[in-house]
This record gives C-alpha cells, structure tokens and sequence, in this order.
C-alpha cells in the first residue's frame, strides 16, 4: 500500500509543484494520476521512488515511511518497484537482453533463471524474438516494451509508469495499457500518469485529477 | 548470489575496458609515462647507491712512507696502527711489491716501468677500516694523527668518494621523486578525469542502476576495479619500458661518456620498488575513479 500524508513539493520558490496532497494507493489497485501538464504528475511519481524528497509531508509505502530510508539502504526500496519512463531509459549500447537482465543481475539472481525469466518477460512483451537485438534497432513501441519488461522481470509489488504512451500510436498505446493490465491481474500495484483521456476512460479503475500540483479530486470506477 | 554477481563484475568489466579502449589506452599510457619517469630515477639513484657501496665495502687508507724511513719510525708507525681501535686490518706493501702490483694493474706500462732507472712506487701501509659507516669526525683525528708521525709522506683515503656518491644518489632519488610526484599527481588528475568521461558516457546505465535497486557498491565495483586495473597496467608497462630504456641506454651512449659512463648508468628495481610502482599505480587508477564516480551516486 502507499501512502501520501500532506505532501508539499517546492522546487523554486514562490511556485508549488505539488500542494497537500493526501492520497491512498491500495495493494493491486490499478491507479491512473492525470492533469495537464506541469500538474504534478512526475513529481509525484519521483517522490513515491524517492528520486526526490518532497518539501513538506510523509509517505508510508507497505508500512514503512521511506524518508526515513537512508541514501545508501534506498536501493531496498527500488527493489520492490518496477519504474517505466517516458523516455524508456535503456542503454544503447547494450542489447536488449542485457536491458532486461540487469534488474536481476543487482539481485544475483543465477544465469540459468535469469535467462529463463528474462525470457518469459520478453515473450509477454512479445519480442522474446529481438532479445539480442540493440535497442536501437527496434521501433519506439518496441523500445517501450523493453521497458515494460524490465520493470516487471523481477515481479516488483508496485509498478510506476510515467507517460508509458506519450509517443506512441493509440494502437500501440492500447497494447503496451493491455500489458499493464495484464501485470497487475497477478496482483502488481500499478501507477500510471497520464494525460491521454481516451485511455483512462477505456483502461481506468482508479483516477486521481491533479491541477497546478493540488489533488482535485479521486473517482473509483 | 556473491559468485553470481561476481561473474556479473568479470564481464562488465571486460566489456567496458573493451568499449572505452581508445580513452583507456590514453590513461594507460599517461600513468606509464608518469611511473616511466619516476622509474628512470630510482634507477639512476639504485646504480649510484649501488656505486657508493663498492667503494664503502673497500673503504681503505693508504699511509704512503718516506723513501728513507728509519726502522725506528716505522716500528712507531706499526705500534700506532694496531693501538687504534678504528684499523681492522694492516697491510705492509714495500715499494717492490706496489711495482708488480702497477704492472698487474696496467701491463701495457711495462715499458715505461722499465725505462725509469728508480723505482717511483713509495711503501706503504695499506689499512682497512673497522667499521664501514664512520663520518668524517670519527676518522679525521685518527688521519691527522698519523699524517703528522715522522716518516709519512702522503695519505689517501677514499671516504670522500664514497660519500660524495652517497649524497649524489640521494639527489637522483630526491629529484626522481619531486619530478615524478609533480607528474603522477598531474597523472592522478589526468587519471581521473578519464575515468570521469567513462562515467558521463555510462551516466544513463549508472542512472537506470540506481532505479532497479543497484546498491552504491554495486554500481561502484566495476568502475573501481576497472580504475585499479588502467593503474596497474600503467605500472607495468613503465617497467616493461623501463627495461627496455636500461637495455638500450648503453648500446644508444657506448662508451662516449667515458668514466661517467659508469655512474649515468640504470640498475634494474628492486622487487620491492617495482612492486610499489605497481601498487601506486593501482591506487591512482582507484582514487581516480573514486573520485570520478562520488558525485554520480548522489541520491
């Protein structure tokens, strides 16, 4: 479960990137975070894997506050998380497989089952056929697969994905939201930001509204 | 899990070391250079030393005598000598005996030797000191003492030398290690800010390992292992130079510095000296990259 209590974020002062924002996120919800640009979206998401610390507040993610969590122990944390970017953040000059591999790689998983479950996280993306192709070879839609798979290879309790279909074809975005869905049937807590109204009405559960960094208002459907 | 992951090291490391080979050519050859220098001088300073310990292991003085000494001071002077306790062993060479002894040393002088109707060599009482390190206040009463006895004409003594190589080999030392601290310090910065550009190259992987929950060590080890290898490498490839400069030096000069010839010249390190040479390369190459890599695991 995560939890946010109050959160404040200011990164230049007089402006607020995110004002009091209190919200609950359950274990298996499949949450979307929506507004219009510059509303706190990806700041959001950034204080809940704590690349940034917010300004004021607490956030409790499965009974623990993680503001608490020194530097070098947050890596425990990330551990427990699968993050997708916008900008899909793979390494180029790496081939797809190692993409992948690295998340169980930190955890010292052995070759033999690191291969199995790199495999088996391709092929739900679909392209355990590209596996030892550079990233740079494949589409963006493609690319955007890779990074699901990397985030869900080690089968993290909490999935955080920051405009997953912001350069893709509604096609393709519909894929890549069925995929998320797919994750978070087995139970996966899976946090999207997005501003793409289409997909939430046809993919959204949970809807939380953000407007010039204030909690509008929360919708269960 | 520890085998695992450091199977998963081995490979980064290759990897990177190939991928960045051009950059890491570059530091490798920097610190050989660095080290290249300090080697030369530590080797010019080992040959002096080595040099100073000759002469130190023969360190003798010669007493020459009067041509027409009486029995009476001679007697005096061989009392004078077994009564000091700085004479370890005496030696009488009559004047006969330092003739053979010359055209031992040079036959090609017996010509000349022969030619002369008197023979020119003094007798003398050849003396090796007790102890091998005395300075000069220890031995210089003892020399004035028997220059001044009836029937001494001349007295050589070599310490000077030896203590003049002695000085010598600690300046070579001193400027190998000023010069070569200048350049393994520009080398450290040189060092490091290669490694630097290997990390702003890998920025985005080192970004994307602190998001799957790579731990600061982790992400450190490649780099400082790869650091410490560049370092190391450096090391020996100066000594394999440095060989390679001792082997050439004397082949490159000949014989155009004459008597200097042996003093100008390179002795091989020691194994300690070597080993330390590898060793601070090592730790260039590691504070390098510690240096490099600090402010990229910043949370």
């Amino acid at each position: 479960m995560i939890e946010l209590y109050h959160i404040w974020k200011q990164y230049q002062k007089p402006d607020w990137a995110l004002k009091d924002v209190t919200l609950k996120v359950n274990q298996g919800d499949f949450c979307f975070v929506t507004g219009p640009s510059g509303s706190g979206k990806s700041t959001l998401l950034k204080i809940i894997f704590r690349e940034i610390f917010p300004t004021h507040g607490q956030i409790v993610v499965d009974g623990r506050n993680i503001l608490r969590i020194s530097d070098h122990k947050i890596y425990r944390l990330r551990r427990t998380m699968g993050i997708v970017f916008q900008d899909f953040r793979l390494v180029f000059h790496k081939r797809v497989f190692d993409n992948v591999a690295v998340v169980l790689q930190v955890l010292g998983y052995p070759r033999k089952e690191l291969r199995r479950r790199v495999f088996n996280a391709l092929r739900m993306v679909n392209l355990n056929h590209k596996m030892w192709e550079y990233p740079s070879h494949l589409s963006y839609g493609e690319q955007q697969r890779v990074a699901i798979a990397r985030a869900v290879v080690n089968n993290p309790n909490i999935i955080l994905a920051d405009e997953p279909t912001g350069n893709l074809d509604t096609e393709l975005a519909y894929e890549i939201m069925s995929l998320f869905l797919e994750v978070n049937k087995k139970g996966t807590t899976v946090i999207i930001c997005t501003h793409d109204r289409e997909l939430i009405r046809h993919f959204g559960k949970k809807i939380v509204f953000l407007y010039k960094g204030k909690l509008l208002r929360e919708e269960n459907i | 899990m520890i085998v695992q992951k450091f199977k998963h090291f081995q490979r980064e490391i290759l990897n990177n070391l190939w991928q960045f080979r051009a950059r890491n050519v570059f530091s490798v050859t920097i610190i050989c250079l660095s080290f290249l220098i300090v080697g030369i001088f530590v080797s010019l300073s080992n040959n002096l030393q080595y040099t100073a310990q000759q002469l130190s292991q023969d360190m003798a003085v010669v007493f020459f005598l009067n041509k027409d000494i009486s029995p009476i001071d001679r007697e005096a002077i061989t009392r004078e000598l077994e009564k000091s306790t700085l004479v370890q062993k005496t030696q009488f060479v009559s004047s006969e005996e330092a003739i053979e002894k010359f055209l031992i040393k040079f036959p090609d002088l017996e010509g000349i030797v022969d030619n002369l109707k008197l023979n020119p060599f003094p007798s003398s009482y050849e003396i090796s000191l007790r102890e091998k390190n005395l300075t000069y206040e220890d031995t210089q009463p003892f020399i004035d003492k028997m220059r001044g006895m009836k029937g001494i004409e001349d007295v050589q003594f070599n310490k000077d030398w030896v203590e003049k190589m002695q000085s010598l080999s600690r300046l070579a030392r001193s400027v190998g290690f000023f010069l070569g601290g200048i350049l393994v310090l520009a080398s450290f910065f040189i060092v490091s800010n290669v490694i630097k550009l290997n990390v702003i190259a890998r920025k985005d992987e080192i970004e994307i390992l602190r998001f799957v929950g790579g731990s600061n060590i982790f992400i450190r080890i490649p780099f400082l292992t790869e650091g410490i290898i560049l370092g190391a490498l450096g090391g020996i490839l100066s000594l394999l130079l440095l060989f390679v400069v001792i082997k050439l030096f004397p082949l490159y000069l000949g014989s155009s510095l004459g008597i200097l010839n042996e003093l100008i010249n390179f002795r091989y390190l020691t194994f300690s000296q070597s080993f330390a040479l590898i060793f601070s390369g090592a730790v260039i190459g590691l504070f390098g990259s510690m240096s490099s890599i600090a402010k990229f695991l910043k949370s």
